[in-house]
């Protein structure tokens, strides 16, 4: 039987690797790999707590939503990330420090 | 100025103020020259012409005639009012003449001696200065510009022994000359004040004057006062200014008169400060023969004759004591010297001793008039040497020889190589022998015959001080004969001993014939007295006169002259044996009292061992006090205060300074470390953020 704490560990773990993943890598698309990792947490928590919720696939819908905001908003950092790459010859957030023309 | 004063005395007065003012105007003139300029030479010479002449008017105003004394207000201090002006009686008129007379053949013949000399016109400017100076000493009527002249006289006696500024021995010369007088300023200095604190005035004539304020004051029960009972009747009351008291103890008129004794022996070179004259030879000739004639070294007698009046007896014998002990011993020097001018300077020193020694004897008259008739001799003798010397050093130049041209060790037989030298010397040297017919006969008898009649009836050791004063004369004619025997007869050495000699020896030219001839002249007994064998008789001898001295015939009158005479012309005959027929006899040059004259009776050497060499390890210890005393405390002091100071630069560098820069370190740490969340780097603002998150939750936890 899998219960919903086997669901919150599973998204506690996802989001602990998304956060680290953020944290700590160099490449600017693992970052936004990472982001995604979270918000999978995020949407697999969702996800969970739709079971226990009195509407019906409130928790999916949401999730859906939170997907389709996310692929959004990937696909906006991508091309920021791209702009970025043109500019600086690197997606290493740590080497781009400033924000001029 | 004396509303009193006649047409005649103002003219007078006016003459006197020019003749002493003409040297100055020409030394100025020749201070603006160029050194080498010639015209300097005639520059000086025309004033000295123009101050004898005036001289000469002044004299023949003055002479035997009411004194002139005029005066103006020099300066005031308080109610003290302090007079500058000129008196003009006997003394000082025939001072006057006598020195512009002396200085006027010096001068013409300074003209061809320094011809060739790089400085002439500087010479000039320091001969007219010096002529000044004497020439207003002798006329001045007041203490303090009689000290202000005194002191120019020293000073420009000292640039002219000094002129030869790059020889070594003429620069100790005239340093020992300058420091010497030093000693006589000192105490005519005090001299003056005492008598100023006495009497409330510096005025010659109202102090030493007839009726003058010394001759109504004397010492009574220790006390040195004005005696109301000496007051002439004409006397009212006696006024004394400045709130002078008229009355001090005893002892203050016997510093005084140390003090003028003490003034007239640095001056006139008296035992015992008689040891710069010598070594004041290495200034030019010329300048010897001035300085040693009527100026410098007159100057001393000359205050004796203006302070007369001051000496008490006792004060008079212990003078008579020291003239006497110069005369001999200088005599004795003079004897051994082989420097041809320091025979003449030893001479000159013997001679002021007899003018001294005349003064303590009361001969007053009489060493004054040897004072006049010796400058001519002596300045004679001196110009004589000059034109040797001169000759010397051309023989000397020609051949390039080592020798000292003043060695009269070298010369011999010159009489007949400069035959008006030769005769004029012979002049010059028996008036300074005191031979008959000449004018030193008339003085030194004078002296000689006072100073027996002076010990007569006194103390039998005061016969001590004539004889030995015959005795001194007798020497002499010793000295004076082997020196002119020495020059100008026998053989002349230098070529003995340099076989093959160049040489061209004459008189030379008429600026050397003249000066000798004139004075030459002057060395005769009719220019002072009609009767060749009378001192009484001369004119200058009565004119000179004190008043109150009695003159009286006695037995020493006709026995001291022939005594002397008769003496001394043995005496000059064994110099001509001696010296000139060079027979067996010499002296041996072994002896203790060869020794004793030849080192000047040692009394440099004794001076150097008693005086200088102390003061020079006073000054000696006082550089090493100060160095290594006082330097070494500042140098403590600097080196705490450098101690201190670099403690507080420390403290100040690492305490206080250290404190703000911990401060300011802090700050920065802290503000680095800050920083450090605000790198630009979007991963670790987020973990910084996440690490705070968590530190809260875990502080939450904990707490």
């Amino acid at each position: 039987m899998i219960t919903l704490t086997d669901f919150l560990i599973v998204s506690v773990m996802l989001f602990c690797i998304g956060l680290y993943m953020i944290v700590s890598k160099r490449n600017a698309i693992q970052i936004l790999i990472g982001i995604e990792l979270i918000l999978n947490a995020a949407i697999l928590n969702l996800v969970a707590f739709g079971k226990h919720d009195a509407t019906n696939n409130s928790g999916q819908v949401f999730a859906l939503f939170a997907i389709v905001l996310a692929a959004a908003t990937t696909a906006v950092a991508l091309a920021i990330i791209l702009n970025v790459y043109r500019k600086y010859k690197t997606i290493d957030p740590g080497k781009i420090n400033n924000l001029r023309d | 100025m004396n509303n009193t004063l006649s047409h005649t005395d103002l003219t007078l007065v006016t003459c006197a103020l020019a003749a002493v003012a003409s040297p100055l105007l020409a030394a100025l003139v020749n201070f603006c020259l160029p050194v080498k300029s010639k015209i300097a030479g005639w520059a000086s010479t025309v004033a000295i012409l123009l101050s004898c002449v005036l001289a000469a008017k002044v004299f023949a105003g003055v002479w035997n005639n009411p004194q002139i004394h005029v005066q103006q207000v020099w300066f005031t201090i308080g109610h003290t009012k302090v007079y500058a002006g000129f008196l003009l009686n006997n003394l000082s008129v025939l001072m006057l003449l006598l020195v512009s007379v002396i200085a006027l053949p010096v001068h013409i013949y300074s003209t061809a001696y320094m011809k060739h000399d790089d400085r002439y016109s500087r010479y000039f400017t320091y001969l007219s200065f010096f002529c000044f100076s004497m020439l207003a000493l002798v006329v001045v009527d007041n203490l303090v510009l009689f000290y202000a002249f005194w002191e120019l006289v020293g000073f420009s006696s000292y640039l002219l022994i000094g002129f030869w500024f790059t020889k070594d021995k003429a620069v100790q010369a005239n340093k020992k000359a300058f420091i010497m007088n030093r000693i006589g300023d000192i105490g005519l200095l005090s001299a003056i004040i005492i008598l100023f604190a006495m009497y409330g005035t510096f005025d010659i004539n109202a102090l030493f004057g007839h009726e003058g304020m010394l001759s109504i004051s004397a010492i009574r029960d220790g006390q040195w006062a004005i005696q109301p009972d000496l007051l002439p009747r004409s006397y009212g009351s006696i006024w004394l200014s400045g709130g002078a008291s008229g009355s001090l103890p005893a002892i203050w008129q016997c510093i005084a008169v140390t003090g003028i004794v003490l003034a007239v022996a640095a001056k006139s070179a008296q035992f015992p400060l008689h040891t710069w004259l010598p070594d004041a030879m290495e200034g030019p000739t010329s300048v010897s023969a001035l300085i040693h004639a009527a100026t410098m070294v007159a100057a001393g007698v000359f205050l004796l004759g203006r302070v007369y009046p001051l000496f008490t007896q006792t004060e008079l014998t212990v003078l008579a004591c020291i003239g006497c002990f110069t005369a001999f011993m200088a005599a004795t020097i003079a004897l051994t010297q082989n420097d041809l001018k320091r025979v003449l300077a030893y001479s000159t020193i013997s001679q002021l001793g007899f003018m001294v020694l005349g003064m303590g004897v009361g001969a007053y008259s009489s060493s004054l008039f040897h004072l006049v008739t010796h400058a001519f001799f002596k300045c004679l003798l001196f110009l004589v040497a000059g034109i040797v010397i001169h000759e010397m050093q051309h023989v000397k130049e020609e051949n390039n020889l080592d020798i000292d041209p003043q060695d009269i060790s070298l010369m011999g037989g010159l009489r007949k190589k400069l035959p008006l030298t030769f005769v004029v010397a012979l002049i010059g040297g028996l008036a300074l022998i005191g031979l008959p017919l000449t004018s030193g006969y008339l003085s030194k008898d004078g002296i000689l015959i006072q100073a027996f009649e002076w010990s007569d009836g006194k103390a039998a050791w005061f016969k001590i001080i004539p004889v030995m004063a015959l005795l001194t004369s007798w020497l002499t004619a010793f000295y004076v004969a082997r020196l002119i025997f020495k020059v100008f007869f026998g053989e002349f050495r230098l070529p003995q001993i340099y076989p093959g000699l160049k040489m061209h020896m004459g008189d030379g030219g008429w600026q050397y014939k003249l000066p000798l001839v004139l004075l030459a002249l002057c060395c005769f007994f009719p220019l002072f007295s009609f009767n060749p064998f009378g001192y009484e008789q001369a004119w200058l001898s009565s004119g000179l006169r004190l008043h109150g001295l009695a003159k009286f015939g006695s037995i020493y009158h006709l026995s001291i002259p022939a005594l002397v005479n008769i003496f001394s012309l043995l005496v000059i005959y064994a110099a001509y044996i001696i010296y000139v027929k060079q027979s067996t006899f010499s002296f041996p040059q072994t002896g203790f009292f060869y020794r004793l004259s030849y080192n000047q009776w040692y009394f440099d050497r004794i001076y150097k061992r008693v005086f200088v060499k102390p003061i020079l390890g006073l000054g000696k210890f006082m550089y090493w006090f100060d160095k290594n005393i006082i330097d070494g405390f500042i140098h403590l002091l600097a080196a705490v205060s450098r101690f201190v100071a670099g403690f507080a630069a420390w403290a100040d560098k690492y305490i206080v300074d250290g404190f703000l820069h911990m401060v300011a370190a802090i700050v920065q740490s802290i503000g680095n470390f800050a920083r450090k969340f605000q790198g630009g780097k979007v991963q670790y603002y987020l973990f910084s953020m996440l690490a705070i998150v968590l530190l809260l939750f875990i502080l939450k936890i904990l707490i």
